[in-house]
């Protein structure tokens, strides 16, 4: 299977020099194309800034991240705007929709900064809406539709450029169940269509169900990792369990 | 905490964080304190003999241009100020506080404001008042010594005009304050919703807005007659109108079409900063609005002020042919026996002489009966031309045929007469030419002056009375009171005048005084229109950092960025100029009109001007944005 993300012995410290407090350390894992994984862990265990190092908004202290094989951590601020661009996608807890556009524009932004002709962009973005059920929805504004859709939209826009790999960030952490459910369902059904590898953070169970595989943090290291066998609700019952072995406050 | 002393830390914080309102409001109190310093200060009593109080009319004209500007200015600078603090202030109703108490605490803490600013503008005002009063004579060439004194009516008039202004905005607030939903104020300045487009109130104001400016653009131009100052109201009144309903429909009907047109949006960073536009027009257009106008005025007034230049000096060149005139009634002098008295203490460059032929008005058959209607012989004046050497392009003229003698002038409403003929008596004359070389001097000034044939002349010598005039200008004109004796001597019988060049000058300071304070509204009327969209710039940044935090996080380069940035700069800062620009053209042009002059260049080059000034603030304006854009970024 293709080798999208390898991460080496990633280290992360704040503070100076002799006070520092390690929030990740040594951490090593590799993603292939088509997973959908999910990191779990209490407050404090380091989930956000291994996700805001992987997705190149923060930088490690130590160690190496080869996203189809070139080191992001070396890499300068116009190369990394690069990769944002054309290789990562994001889905942030507070869906970070520009209040200023509509919906379709919304969507269509990342395709129309990368020089897009319009027809394709506009083929693109109806198809992508169909997906995430927001056609009727796309002449409206952020502030005209529900977090649920909001989500949806954002995932959308991530989406839309056919990234390489594609970040959420606690995705369903402002929804309500119904709508924290349409969501996954919809990042379930990309990721199995092919056309997503997801990497989330999320500290709900249910919501690491719907991935392939569920990586715990504690203390910032991996404690464990757990393989979907079968069933979703059998896999959300194994969670539980881990979750409960391994003690602590659940975020 | 009690209220007051809530207000007090408030206003401490206020100062800091709200420095732009500050300096905006100490600015307006720091030249509208100097206008008034120049009509009271004892320091410029040394303008008496240059006519002050001409000069003191057209300061207090200029005060009150300053007086509406001000209004508008300080009504913007407090809206702004205002909906910075909505959202703290719907905190404070959430811990308890009633809108009450609310708006009293707003009262306080503006009020505290305003005092700052009022005695921060004043005391500048008195510090550079001397300089200010200084750069107005230099650059009205006036040359007297200024010096520093205080008196109280400038600080009284500037305090109260302040204070009327500022308390008004300051009682808005507050009822603004007591009449807000709790949910409104937490908004605060944000106004989330774009609106719902109605299509037949755009289309209305479309229309309305065109017809408007139209209209006032027709009345602009009318500018002959005794209509032409109500014209000239009515004009000020609908372009204001027009293009505040125009900011109101077709500015947004435009973006809002170009929003829809995907080809068009979907192309480079189009669709971060045209978007960003037509959400905030329904907010910004007021400002927009206000800020062409602003301009509007800056360009007619910096018009003004250089055709007021070029023209004062034509007048000056056309009175300083002649450095002295004697006119004589009963032909008992000689221009040689003059010329012999004065050259006793001056030697003289060149001098002639001329016999007018004064005829009662009623001989031109016109209503204007109170003017000096004057004749003079072709030969007198073709001699006059050759000895002043001046320039003299008229062949013999015919019996039938006159050329008018017309001088410069400031301005004139008066209709202008299409007329080609001159009926003098029964016999009508071909208007050959109209001249404004200055063949007599100032005298052309102050009568209605025709060159005729001497045959004319002679036939008509007998309805009229003979004034004898001697011109002469000496080697050194400033020497001229070396010979006044002489020549004031020459009037004692009583049917003789003399008439000097340099009090004329002197008598027309108040033109110079007016194209320098001219120029003084001009850099303010600028300064202001720049402030505001700089504090608008300004107030959007904050917003603008969170979303372009988004954008950058979604892959968008700071290059990218950075485009959207300028662009949508350059759009506030370039759409009020293009509206200035074609509606300067119908200002400039009425001005034109009434000054009897073409200022399509002077419109041209002032134009250019505002241009290079606008193009260097909204210069500065990128960076600060870009600036604290991307600063903001970096201290989450």
């Amino acid at each position: 299977m293709n080798k999208i993300l390898e991460i080496r012995n990633l280290s992360k410290s704040y503070g100076r020099r002799g006070y520092q407090t390690w929030v990740l350390r040594d951490i090593s894992l590799d993603i292939f194309q088509g997973d959908f994984i999910a990191v779990m862990g209490p407050s404090g265990a380091g989930k956000t800034t291994l996700l805001n190092m992987l997705s190149t908004l923060d930088k490690p202290s130590r160690g190496e991240i080869l996203l189809d094989g070139e080191n992001i951590v070396e890499m300068k601020n116009k190369e990394l705007s690069q990769v944002r661009r054309d290789k990562i996608g994001f889905i942030f807890q507070e869906y970070n929709l520009l209040d200023n556009m509509t919906l379709q524009d919304n969507i269509a932004l990342p395709l129309s900064l990368n020089g897009v002709k319009t027809g394709e962009i506009l083929k693109r973005v109806r198809e992508i809406a169909a997906t995430f059920g927001l056609e009727s929805h796309l002449e409206k504004y952020p502030y005209q539709l529900s977090g649920g859709q909001k989500q949806r939209g954002a995932s959308a826009r991530a989406l839309i450029t056919n990234p390489r790999i594609l970040f959420a960030d606690e995705p369903t952490g402002a929804l309500d169940s119904k709508s924290g459910r349409d969501l996954l369902c919809c990042l379930k059904g990309a990721n199995e269509a092919g056309k997503a590898t997801i990497v989330m953070v999320t500290h709900d169970p249910y919501c690491a169900s719907y991935a392939k595989q569920v990586y715990f943090l504690k203390d910032g290291r991996i404690q464990c990792c757990l393989n979907r066998q079968e069933s979703r609700k059998k896999f959300y019952d194994e969670i539980m369990t881990v979750l409960a072995s391994m003690g602590g406050d659940q975020e | 905490m009690s209220l007051f002393s809530l207000a007090v830390s408030n206003f401490k914080r206020s100062v800091r964080e709200f420095s732009m309102l500050v300096l905006s409001l100490a600015f307006s109190v720091f030249i509208f304190f100097n206008f008034q310093n120049v009509i009271y200060s004892r320091a410029m009593d040394v303008l008496l003999e240059f006519r002050k109080d001409l000069i003191d009319s057209v300061i207090q004209a200029a005060s009150i241009v300053f007086v509406v500007f001000l209004f508008f200015f300080i009504w913007y600078a407090t809206n702004v100020f205002l909906n910075q603090r909505k959202k703290e202030i719907g905190i404070y109703i959430f811990m308890g506080l009633d809108n009450r108490r609310i708006s009293r605490m707003y009262a306080l803490e503006s009020a505290m404001v305003g005092l700052f600013a009022l005695l921060s503008g004043l005391l500048l005002g008195l510090l550079f008042s001397k300089l200010f009063q200084m750069l107005l004579l230099k650059l009205s060439e006036i040359s007297v010594d200024v010096e520093f004194s205080f008196s109280l009516p400038p600080v009284l008039n500037t305090a109260g005009m302040f204070v009327i202004i500022y308390g008004l905005m300051i009682l808005k607030g507050c009822w603004t304050l007591k009449n807000s939903s709790v949910l409104n104020l937490l908004s605060g300045a944000k106004q989330k919703e774009i609106g719902k487009e109605n299509k037949i109130l755009t289309v209305l104001r479309i229309g309305a807005g065109t017809a408007a400016l139209i209209l006032g653009y027709l009345a602009a131009l009318d500018t002959e007659g005794y209509q032409a100052l109500i014209r000239m109201i009515q004009a000020v009144v609908l372009v204001i109108l027009g293009v505040y309903l125009l900011y109101s429909g077709l500015i947004p009907a435009i973006l809002r079409v170009l929003t829809k047109s995907k080809n068009f949006l979907y192309r480079k960073e189009r669709t971060l900063w045209v978007n960003n536009l037509a959400f905030r027009i329904r907010k910004n257009y007021r400002t927009y609005a206000m800020v062409t106008i602003l301009m509007i005025c800056s360009v007619t007034v910096i018009a003004l002020s250089i055709a007021l230049k070029q023209r004062y000096d034509k007048a000056a060149n056309f009175d300083r042919v002649y450095t002295c005139q004697v006119l004589n009634y009963d032909g008992t002098l000689a221009g040689e026996e003059i010329l012999q008295g004065i050259q006793k203490e001056n030697p003289v460059e060149y001098w002639n002489e001329y016999t007018l032929l004064s005829l009662p008005s009623e001989l031109f058959h016109t209503k204007y009966d109170q003017v000096m209607y004057v004749l003079v012989p072709y030969s007198q004046v073709k001699e006059g031309a050759k000895r002043a050497d001046l320039d003299f392009p008229y062949k013999e003229l015919k019996d039938n045929q006159v050329v008018d003698l017309f001088h410069e002038i400031l301005f004139s409403m008066a209709e202008v007469s299409e007329n080609d003929s001159v009926e003098i008596g029964e016999k009508t004359y071909e208007e050959l030419d109209i001249t404004t070389t200055p063949y007599l001097g100032k005298i052309q000034t102050y009568a209605e002056m025709y060159m005729v044939s001497d045959k004319t002349w002679e036939e008509l010598k007998n309805q009229g009375t003979e004034i004898y005039v001697y011109n002469y200008r000496l080697k050194n004109p400033e020497n001229i009171n070396a010979s006044k004796s002489y020549l004031n001597n020459l009037t004692k019988d009583g049917m003789t005048g003399v008439s000097y060049t340099e009090d004329t000058l002197n008598e027309d300071s108040y033109i110079r005084v007016t194209y320098s304070l001219c120029l003084f509204m001009f850099v303010t009327l600028m300064l202001a229109a720049g402030s505001i969209i700089f504090l608008k710039i300004g107030n959007e940044n904050y917003e603008d950092a969170q979303r372009y935090e988004i954008l950058e996080k979604i892959g968008v380069s700071r290059k990218a960025l950075g485009k959207a940035v300028r662009n949508e700069i350059c759009f506030a800062y370039y759409c009020p100029f293009l509206l200035m620009t074609v509606t300067s053209y119908f200002s400039v042009k009425a001005l034109g009109n009434i000054m009897r002059e073409d200022l399509i260049r002077v419109n041209f080059w002032s134009a250019l001007f505002v241009l290079i000034l606008f193009t260097f603030i909204c210069g500065l304006s990128v960076r600060r944005a870009k600036r604290k854009i991307f600063a903001l970024k970096k201290e989450r």
